[in-house]
């Protein structure tokens, strides 16, 4: 995972930063924020598609974070817990919006039966895109294909096309399984290949 | 035991190796068929990649500020009520023991007032002096006092007959 700051400076003082967090020292933890701010952002940002929103629960992760810092025991890498807690805070907003708004819960109903694996996955030959397809739309169509997505399938593929992280660091995030975790992947992918189709097939 | 998603998500990653492997492809029914989804599958994460990492935070020492200022007003905020919190512990237990001390006083205090008050009063004033005027012949010499008196209902009655007058000073008041 990429940080604002070098590898080495990343490698060799992360720890140390923590733990004199851990000691109350808020200029450490200045640090870190620097380091993950922008991923943290632009995380949640794929995930809630508003600037402003992912502004406030930007801020409201790396408090949590500052909150609960001591509670770090370094078991796992810094990067891993802190997006945790951003994982927690954004599927948290994102379920609580969706009731609030009065909506369904999130449609993944896509069934296994429902899949072909051996289904050729061809661009609809009445929509192919233009070629001359702002890069705005292709944005825009991505957005709203994420956004027909559950949280936490939002959560699996983003962490795992966008942030390249392993099937495992996945699961210690979400707090899940492995299996689970791939197979949130298979059905997260058939959604966005089905909906985006147009979109990649120009890649 | 993988599911057959867990598999197909392994195979597209390229995760699946040595007989797991060739298990699983010879598994699918149409390789080809399959081999193209897989790309499709790898395509849309370079779609994902080069669309949604683009995104950058604007007025990213702002957001630093501002989120230090937060974590100030915070720990400001969270200082008192550490303090505050044993006090919050303990305050209901006092408050219990003040109360349950001055529940204690005010039943003792009325338990005294209503005991004391039960206690069979003395015979009245008025009393003495009617059985004197008994005694005094120029008032009636032939007059006789009968007394009715249930020391558990605190009533006492006079019962007088051939007396002729009370003295003036001798009225009740």
């Amino acid at each position: 995972m990429q940080t604002e700051a070098t590898p080495a400076q990343a490698d060799v003082s992360e720890l140390d930063l923590v733990r004199r967090c851990q000691d109350g020292d808020s200029e450490a933890f200045d640090e870190l924020v620097v380091r993950y701010r922008t991923r943290v952002f632009g995380m949640i940002y794929n995930m809630v598609h508003s600037e402003q929103d992912a502004w406030d629960l930007a801020q409201d992760s790396f408090v949590k974070a500052w909150k609960s810092i001591k509670r770090f025991r370094g078991q796992s890498s810094f990067y891993t817990w802190i997006y945790r807690i951003v994982m927690n805070v954004t599927i948290d907003w994102l379920r609580k919006k969706r009731v609030k708004a009065g909506e369904a819960e999130f449609d993944d109903s896509i069934q296994l039966k429902d899949v072909d694996p051996a289904s050729k996955t061809l661009p609809r030959p009445d929509a192919l895109p233009s070629e001359n397809l702002e890069q705005r739309e292709i944005r825009t169509e991505i957005d709203n294909a994420i956004a027909q997505l559950s949280p936490e399938h939002r959560a699996v593929i983003l962490m795992k096309e966008i942030e390249g992280m392993q099937y495992h660091e996945i699961a210690e995030t979400l707090g899940c399984s492995i299996g689970t975790v791939m197979s949130r992947l298979f059905y997260a992918r058939k959604k966005l290949q089905n909906l985006l189709r147009d979109c990649y097939e120009n890649v | 035991m993988k599911t057959f998603e867990e598999k197909w998500t392994a195979w597209v990653d390229d995760q699946l190796t040595g007989n797991e492997l060739e298990e699983f492809e010879a598994s699918l029914p149409d390789r080809a068929a399959a081999e193209a989804e897989k790309r499709a599958a790898k395509k849309l994460g370079v779609l994902l990649q080069r669309e949604l990492t683009a995104k950058s935070l604007l007025n990213a020492d702002f957001f630093s500020h501002q989120l230090r200022g937060r974590i100030e007003q915070d720990d400001r905020h969270d200082s008192p009520s550490r303090g505050g919190a044993g006090l919050s512990v303990w305050w209901p237990i006092r408050r219990l023991v003040w109360a349950g001390a001055a529940s204690l006083a005010m039943f003792i205090a009325i338990a005294v007032f209503v005991m004391r008050d039960k206690e069979p009063s003395e015979p009245s004033q008025y009393l003495t002096q009617i059985m004197g005027a008994k005694l005094d012949p120029a008032n009636g010499p032939d007059a006789t006092i009968t007394i009715f008196e249930s020391k558990e209902d605190r009533v006492t009655v006079l019962w007088t007959e051939g007396l002729k007058s009370l003295p003036s000073e001798y009225a009740a008041k």
